[in-house]
């Protein structure tokens, strides 16, 4: 700058004035900014930043963006008074800060949430009660208070976002496996039977009669599905399910009682003539008494049977 | 070949581990009685072109109306193998093996009972097991 003064000062005798009045502003500029800085470094030995613990992350940031801005702004004025960049200590410079800068991004983006929910606090004062952003895990929600503790913890649980389960209290209790949604159970035979009903009209719905009706009233083209057997009855599968287990297994599977009678059942029931006209029991949608199909067993109480003889537990299929 | 009808083997795994192989067996004979094991057995030895000795077919279950049967079927490496990896009551079958009857061995083992201390015993009892 004391160049350019001298260059001004030879080219315009009138500037010489301004010249002189900025040397002097400058000149006190620069005493305050050393004055300054002697301050700054004074506090620092006097250790009044302690760093033990490092620099906050968003401190970091700061002083690295404002040390990009710095040497950009330095590069920006060597280029624009007609040096070159090649090999300029602010490039290395500020590679370095932006290589920086870009490995604090990752933690930046776990702290948003945080930085978000400050920043909401500072802005608004206040966080209303159904914030989203208070999803914070609430340990105390997770301690079974009382007996009755499915009303409470229900309302608590549907605040914080996780559903916490429910540890048994103190004494010593039987294990009771946690319950992840507390129900209550109180269905009476009347809204039994009321499932049932539905059930069986969901069943209609989709049985082959319906969807013949369908397809006759719909306008949309008619679909070729891969033809499985149109007859296959739940003793078939299970037969299926038999023999594959055999094969692989290579061993002979030994028939019970039971599995005999139901195998000759559901050949009985097929050979009899009466299936031809009743395929599919839609009596849930009209309305009349519901007909057992050949796989249902009529609801009768089953005998407990000793479990010593279900010894196959590979094979054994829940009934 | 005709007289027992069509033999298809499916499902071929050669298991290492029992240094043996694996085969499901397809007998087809529509019209004719179900082939007695023996037969088919001798058939597999001269396909798999080993000694009647290290195959063995079981399980042979006829389907209903006739016709068709599947059985399974394991092809051991070499005799050795088969008499250390084959369940006993297969060995039998073949001859390889001469099961003690059950009171035999009960009396047997009373028997020794009365003569030898408990411990001893347990020892003969481990060494039982091992065979």
């Amino acid at each position: 700058l004391l160049a350019r003064g001298k260059g001004g000062d030879e080219v315009l005798e009138s500037d010489l004035p301004r010249a002189v009045a900025l040397l002097k502003n400058l000149q006190e500029q620069v005493m305050a900014v050393t004055a300054q800085i002697q301050a700054l470094t004074k506090k620092v030995q006097a250790r009044t930043y302690p760093t033990e613990k490092g620099l906050s992350l968003l401190e970091v940031k700061d002083q690295l963006l404002l040390m990009y801005l710095m040497d950009l702004s330095h590069l920006i004025l060597d280029k624009a008074s007609g040096g070159s960049l090649q090999g300029h200590a602010a490039v290395l410079r500020l590679v370095e800060i932006r290589t920086v800068l870009e490995k604090i991004r990752p933690l930046d983006q776990k702290l948003k949430y945080q930085i978000d929910k400050l920043v909401k606090t500072a802005v608004t004062g206040s966080l209303s009660e159904n914030d989203p952003l208070r999803f914070k895990p609430h340990p105390s929600n997770m301690m079974s208070k009382l007996s009755s503790e499915d009303e409470e913890d229900e309302a608590e649980e549907g605040q914080s976002g996780a559903a916490g389960k429910k540890s048994a209290n103190g004494a010593v209790k039987k294990y009771v496996p946690p319950r992840l949604v507390p129900v209550h159970y109180d269905e009476t035979e009347a809204e039994r039977e009321k499932k049932r009903l539905e059930r069986a009209k969901r069943r209609a719905l989709s049985s082959s009669v319906i969807r013949e009706l369908k397809e006759q009233y719909s306008d949309a083209p008619e679909e070729i599905r891969d033809a499985r057997h149109p007859h296959v009855t739940r003793q078939s599968q299970e037969d299926q399910h038999r023999i594959n287990y055999e094969e692989s297994m290579m061993v002979r599977l030994s028939v019970s009682k039971r599995e005999k009678g139901r195998r000759k059942r559901a050949n009985v029931m097929s050979s009899q003539l009466h299936s031809l006209t009743h395929f599919s029991d839609i009596s849930a949608l009209t309305g009349e008494t519901p007909h057992l199909d050949e796989d249902q067993n009529p609801i009768k109480k089953r005998k407990k049977i000793p479990k010593k003889g279900r010894k196959k537990k590979g094979f054994r299929r829940r009934r | 070949m005709n007289d027992t009808g069509t033999i298809w083997t499916r499902k071929f795994m050669t298991n290492r581990l029992l240094q043996r192989k694996q085969i499901v067996i397809d007998v087809l004979h529509p019209g004719k009685a179900t082939a007695p094991k023996t037969e088919i057995w001798k058939k597999q030895a001269k396909i798999y072109m080993t000694t009647p000795d290290a195959i063995f077919v079981f399980g042979f279950r006829t389907h209903f109306g006739g016709g068709k049967t599947i059985g399974f079927g394991m092809i051991y490496d070499s005799l050795d193998y088969e008499k250390k990896n084959d369940p006993k009551h297969r060995l039998v079958r073949h001859g390889l093996y001469e099961k003690t009857s059950r009171k035999q061995r009960k009396e047997h083992k009373n028997r020794r009972k009365k003569k030898v201390g408990r411990s001893a015993m347990a020892k003969v009892g481990a060494a039982k097991n091992e065979l």
